[in-house]
């Protein structure tokens, strides 16, 4: 049982590790708390189930349109809203996220209603076996994808242009303009990369869940959770945080009854913000935030 | 003449850098003292221990003999210490009158009773406000008093820090560059403010700059540190043809 | 050391005068005799005044919001737990023990306010963006707990008896009076909190918060003040809120969509305004309500105006309509220094 409970704890954790790295992305880059984050996500699975449903086009290629709906989205966003108000005040800019959760949530049903939907594609229910525990295939295919995309992202930072500038765009934001870089077109670049991530958290959740407006509420909370975990700053950090998370509240699902598996996130969040809020790894760079 | 304010062996390092090394000072009541020395040796981490912003790893300090190394920054204004900051730290959205009072903050009383406006609450909050206008006044700020200071010039709103530094009614003030940013005629002016300070109400100053010919012409006494340590001390003359002062400032021409 | 006060020189206006006038006591006060008359003007059916209750309890617990948000600058995003705190706790007094409406109102409060001074101490380090996710964390806490604990009944609900003040049953008119009074009572509060030492010490937290430890404020002291009224205040939107419908359940209180509604509120009516929530209260229930048939547009209703004003007016609402008057009162009330000569 701790194998499996384990396994597929490391399997959700990969999951919430796609929006919890989005929410760092972000708020390095931006200052910003995105709470859109999850409704970007959400609309990539509408996208993705339309794609499929409406335009009976494969699986594959449904991701791929959906991906690009929401980097779009991300850049759209940050043009039309963020960019404005780039200059103001902390409460400004996170109250607009707010605004395009309700923008989002609204449109969302208002195309496609508010009633939950099933995902048309599913995976073979026949559980497989690794290392001992039985998981099921659906997991397996999220791990990998969720794999992939993590040494995509340790690629782009690290040996692409853009990945370095965005690290210095981190770093320091004003020793990077002055260094010639093209802080806007980071910006834009880091909300195009949230709606990337987005758009797999969603479409890669929509089988396990169901798709509705707010299929994303609660994995975005915890993704929050995963992102404090790094101190808000640090991507390794959101990750490990992102698995620890899918492993404990699978495990207190799995021991002590279903109940405790929602509480367990937002237990860990009280506790983690009271006594480290500079995250369990590493040290965060800039404390007024 | 009593000391009012003292450090001894204050040792603070951050991650190995070590930014004050043993330094030990004193300050005379009623005068104006100077701190010193070139950039990054230490000055405004000093000034932070002394405030309780910033505890020292070793060392003690005293207000008045009586040792204050545990107390917390908000525990000094009733005490009688106050001090502004390097980069003009005002609360930038509300009245100057409004940041006036808050340097009164510790003279409200109980805070219930302020709030809810209970009789004797009610006649202190209008002599704290009437002796804010009396300050505002003596700094030439009444006509600014409904202003928001983020609309202020710059050398009114340094004199709007001064105005709330005196508001606690302290014994000591602690200035971290009283006129860094300042042209020469806010210089002058500051200088003004900070004589007036010290003489009129008797009010000890201790003040960090890097405007030496500020220091050297306002100052009773002058404490100089250089990496984190003691360089030297004296009046300023003394410090003045002091070698090791001028060698440790040599090259720092722009400085001074 | 600067001389003994001269009464006499004392400038009237001044108490009203120590922070930069944002309100207009002519408006607040028709304001409150309309909101009273309301519910007994012919032609205005029970389900009128229902509404008018409810705007007062989301103008109530956006004010909650505005105390910690507007004034002492912690983003907030889980007021709607401190909300479900009033208005279970009211809601459980009255079915067990049948306590007075007002009762449990005021420990619907009270157990909000207690909530909040554990908050603010647990949360005592944290600001800016780890405070709102801290926020949202507790309110997402506050849901599960209702949802899965036994004696709030969690999505089946608690139904509660006819509202009851002093040994009378009251409908809903009697209930909008009890709610206007109640909105009465917390902006008087406000009101003395703003323009007072504590108010002015919230302020100078926000603004610099060393300055303001420098100047004596104790940070720990007042912010969990600042957390303990905050919530208090919003916990009184709980209780009254639970009476309303006489019912609450956590389909209702669970959801995050309170918290959100509050900032959102507190934001667009414009955070540090005595006006603020008034405005966005109002703008937060009624949008839904005229566009009854159109539940989602209203969702984008609201999100659209919302980043219009942060875009158009970072002041709120509020601000843009207190800018006429502002510079009206500055020229009337202070032409002149009123300083006496040392």
């Amino acid at each position: 049982m701790f194998g499996q409970l384990f396994i597929s704890g490391v399997a959700t954790g990969a999951l919430y590790a796609l929006t919890a790295v989005a929410v760092v992305v972000v708020f390095r880059n931006t200052r910003t708390i995105n709470l859109a984050q999850g409704d970007f996500a959400m609309v990539g699975a509408f996208a993705a189930l339309v794609f499929i449903k409406d335009f009976g086009l494969n699986y594959y290629v449904a991701l791929f349109g959906a991906v690009l709906t929401c980097v779009l989205l991300g850049i759209a966003f940050e043009r039309i809203v963020m960019r404005p108000i780039a200059d103001s005040d902390w409460l400004t800019l996170f109250t607009a996220t707010l605004g395009m959760y309700y923008v989002l949530h609204g449109v969302a049903g208002w195309f496609w209603g508010r009633d939950t939907k099933a995902f048309p594609v599913t995976f073979d229910p026949t559980p497989i076996e690794v290392i001992g525990g039985l998981v099921s295939q659906g997991h397996v295919i999220n791990m990998a994808w969720a794999g992939g995309i993590g040494l995509m992202l340790f690629w782009f930072f690290r040996y692409t242009k853009q990945g370095i500038a965005m690290r210095a765009v981190t770093d320091d934001p004003d020793t990077a303009m002055l260094m010639g870089i093209p802080v806007r077109f980071i910006v834009l670049l880091t909300w195009g990369m949230a709606g990337f991530l987005a758009a797999f958290a969603g479409v890669l959740l929509a089988p396990i869940v169901y798709v509705a407006p707010e299929m994303m509420d609660e994995v975005l909370i915890k993704g929050y959770v995963a992102a404090v975990f790094g101190g808000l700053y640090s991507i390794p950090g959101a990750i490990l945080g992102a698995l620890m998370i899918g492993i404990t509240e699978n495990m207190a699902g799995g021991y002590l009854g279903s109940h405790f598996k929602t509480a367990t996130a937002f237990v860990m969040i009280v506790v983690l913000l009271a006594f480290r809020p500079q995250g369990l790894f590493g040290i965060q760079k800039r404390r007024e935030f | 003449m009593t000391e009012i304010l003292r450090c001894e062996n204050v040792l603070v390092s951050f991650g190995g850098v070590v930014a004050c090394n043993n330094i030990t000072l004193g300050i005379t009541e009623g005068k104006i003292i100077g701190l010193i020395g070139p950039n990054g040796a230490g000055k405004t981490t000093l000034f932070n221990v002394l405030t309780r912003f910033q505890d020292a790893d070793t060392g003690s300090l005293y207000f008045r003999g009586a040792d204050i190394g545990r107390l917390k920054p908000h525990d000094m204004a009733s005490m009688g210490m106050t001090r502004t900051f390097q980069n003009i730290n005002l609360f930038a959205e509300q009245s100057t009158l409004d940041n006036i009072l808050i340097g009164a903050h510790h003279l409200i009383g109980n805070p219930f009773a302020n709030m809810f406006g209970l009789p004797r609450a009610r006649k202190n909050e209008r002599k704290l406000i009437e002796r804010a206008r009396q300050i505002a006044e003596m700094l030439r700020l009444e006509d600014q008093l409904n202003n928001e200071v983020k609309n202020l010039p710059y050398g009114v709103q340094k004199r709007v820090e001064m105005a709330r530094a005196l508001a606690s009614n302290p014994e000591i003030i602690l200035l971290d560059e009283p006129v860094a940013g300042c042209n020469e005629e806010e210089t002058a002016d500051l200088k003004e403010i900070i004589q007036h300070v010290n003489r009129e109400l008797g009010i000890t100053v201790f003040l960090v700059e890097h405007d030496m010919s500020m220091v050297m012409s306002i100052c009773d006494y002058i404490y100089v540190i250089n990496f984190g340590a003691n360089l030297a001390e004296g009046t300023p003359a003394e410090i003045q043809s002091n070698s090791d002062v001028i060698k440790a400032y040599l090259g720092e021409e722009d400085e001074t | 050391m600067f001389g003994p006060v001269n009464k006499s020189s004392l400038n009237r206006g001044t108490l009203a005068n120590i922070t930069t006038l944002r309100q207009n006591w002519g408006l607040m006060i028709a304001l409150f005799t309309a909101a009273l008359a309301f519910p007994f003007l012919p032609g205005v059916e029970g389900w009128m005044a229902s509404q008018a209750a409810l705007i007062v309890v989301y103008i109530i617990a956006a004010q909650g919001v505005s105390i910690l948000t507007g004034y002492t600058g912690l983003v907030t995003v889980g007021h709607g737990g401190f909300l479900a705190i009033g208005a279970y706790t009211s809601a459980l007094l009255t079915k067990y023990f049948a306590v007075d409406l007002i009762i449990g109102i005021i420990s619907g409060a009270i157990m909000a306010g207690v909530f909040g001074f554990l908050l603010g101490l647990v949360f005592l380090r944290l600001s800016g963006a780890f405070m709102a996710i801290g926020t949202l964390g507790f309110a997402f806490f506050v849901g599960t707990i209702v949802n899965n604990i036994p004696i709030f009944e969690g999505r089946e609900g608690i139904s509660l008896p006819t509202n009851r003040v002093l040994g009378m049953e009251i409908g809903d008119t009697g209930f909008l009076v009890i709610s206007v009074i109640a909105l009465g009572l917390t902006t008087l509060l406000i009101y003395r909190l703003v323009h007072s030492g504590v108010g002015r010490a919230f302020m100078a937290l926000r603004d610099a918060e060393r300055a303001a430890e420098s100047s004596g404020v104790n940070r720990v002291k007042y912010r969990t003040l600042s957390f303990t009224i905050s919530a208090a205040v919003t916990g009184v939107a709980g209780g009254l809120n639970a009476h309303i419908v006489n019912y609450v359940s956590a389909e209702v209180f669970a959801d995050i969509w309170y918290s959100v509604d509050f900032l959102v509120a507190t934001v667009v009516g414009g955070s540090a305004m005595l006006m603020g929530p008034f405005i966005g209260g109002f703008f937060i229930v009624m949008v839904p309500f005229f566009l009854e048939e159109l539940a989602d547009f209203s969702f984008i209703l609201k999100g659209v105006v919302l980043i219009g004003v942060l875009i158009l007016a970072p002041a709120g609402i509020a601000g843009v309509i207190a800018r006429p008057f502002q510079a009206l009162r500055a020229k009337r009330i202070c032409p002149k220094s009123t300083g006496q000569p040392k």
